[in-house]
């Protein structure tokens, strides 16, 4: 019995001290809260935690940030007030920093995005741009190329149709002057005091006739001479029929008589000495003059 | 051995954790504790680094904000108030370390900027080019 007093009163004065002590502990956490702000900084957490795009790019900062959530939510007594304050801030600065870091990492990992649009721009760009080079380089040298054709078609014909001329020219055996193309027919053609053509004498009026069928447009004048032997009527009477028979020749040929006209001049136009019998001879001649084409004849302008 | 004595050297042993418990908790709260030289240095390092990455352009505010919980915290520590100087100062390293992530995040965004016109400016010339044809 009086050693049950005994512990009994060591019991109770263990108990009072416990109490004491409790009391002691418990001032300090008397209705102890979560600091104001925990559950703000909680939230922002939460939300930056569900953000998969975020969550993903600050990992080890989220796991800070969730150790200094989870600490500043420490339900706090009133008089460590300050202390939740800055449990608080420590939270919020580190959620504050997770998310930075994470908006950087996108940022910098959406740039090889935007590089590769950029870079997609720049392929449009250029590709646009050759081909835009290839159409103008190619239509240029098109137009070019039909130019060259075209000038060089008209020099080859331009030189075909001169070399032409001169061809035929040559064949006349005919001279240029001021009023076109002259061609001579010696008095070999006739018989002294004769019109008629010599046959097997001819060729040179063959060759007209071809002349005068390869340019239509031109007219001949066909003019008689002869030497001053006998009177002038009578001479300028076998100018005149010697120049027709020329005509007549022609015709037979096929050339329109509208593209001919005649005339006897007689003895008036010598071009030699009458003295001499090569003079003579010379001014016995029928002189066919081709006419220079009008200016508005288009064909053989210049010729 | 007798039940009664084991019961009460169990509460004995119980009674004297819990004192010592007690005690450890009030120590606690009852020490004053070392100016925090450590803590101090790490935020003015941290306000350094930010400065360094220009954070004044980027994240001026931020670096505002550490710069005065440090000012804060010395003053603090001045008055041996070294609880509240240690909590300024790491403050003032988690601000400072907050406004160089903003600062690097002000230039990635600048950067993507920069590459979004030049691609947006790309496609927009080859759109007038090609208008002009």
């Amino acid at each position: 019995m009086n050693r049950s007093i005994a512990t009994k009163m060591k019991h109770r004065g263990l108990i009072g001290g416990l109490l004491i002590s409790s009391l002691a502990v418990t001032a300090c956490a008397t209705a102890p809260i979560a600091p104001q702000g925990s559950q703000q900084a909680r939230s922002d957490l939460t939300d930056l935690q569900n953000n998969p795009e975020m969550a993903t790019r600050a990992r080890a900062e989220l796991r800070d940030a969730e150790a200094a959530v989870r600490l500043a939510e420490r339900p706090l007594d009133e008089d460590d007030a300050a202390l939740g304050k800055h449990r608080v801030y420590m939270a919020e600065q580190a959620v504050s920093l997770a998310e930075t870091r994470a908006s950087t990492r996108y940022a910098e990992e959406s740039r090889s995005l935007l590089g590769d649009e950029r870079d997609a721009a720049r392929l449009r760009a250029r590709t646009a741009e050759v081909a835009r080079a290839r159409d103008e380089t190619s239509s240029a040298r098109e137009a070019m190329d039909a130019a060259q054709r075209a000038e060089a078609q008209s020099e080859a014909n331009a030189t075909l149709k001169a070399a032409e001329y001169q061809r035929q020219i040559d064949a006349l055996q005919a001279e240029i002057t001021d009023r076109g193309l002259v061609l001579t027919l010696g008095d070999v053609l006739f018989a002294t005091g004769k019109a008629e053509l010599r046959s097997g004498t001819i060729d040179n009026l063959d060759r007209l006739v071809d002349f005068l069928n390869a340019y239509p447009e031109r007219r001949a004048q066909i003019d008689g001479h002869t030497d001053n032997v006998g009177s002038a009527e009578y001479n300028r009477g076998l100018s005149q029929r010697r120049a027709e028979s020329v005509r007549h020749y022609l015709t037979q040929q096929g050339i329109a008589a509208r593209r001919l006209s005649v005339s006897g001049l007689g003895m008036d136009r010598p071009v030699a000495d009458n003295d001499t019998a090569s003079g003579r001879q010379q001014n016995r001649r029928v002189d066919i003059v081709i006419e220079n084409p009008s200016q508005s004849s288009s064909a053989e302008g210049t010729y | 051995m007798n039940p009664f004595v084991a019961l009460y050297s169990s509460r004995r042993l119980g009674g004297a954790v819990g004192l010592a418990v007690t005690a450890l908790l009030l120590t606690a709260c009852a020490t004053t504790p070392m100016a925090p030289t450590s803590d101090l240095a790490a935020a003015k390092e941290a306000i350094a680094a930010a400065e360094q990455t220009g954070a004044r352009q980027h994240a001026g505010a931020e670096l505002d904000e550490a710069q005065q919980k440090l000012l804060m915290a010395e003053r603090s520590a001045s008055r041996e108030q070294m609880i509240d100087a240690e909590r300024l100062a790491r403050e003032a390293r988690a601000a400072a370390e907050l406004a160089s992530a903003r600062t690097e995040l002000e230039k990635a965004a600048a950067i993507n900027r920069e590459m979004g016109r030049s691609a947006d400016a790309l496609t927009e010339e080859m759109r007038r080019t090609g208008d002009q044809q």
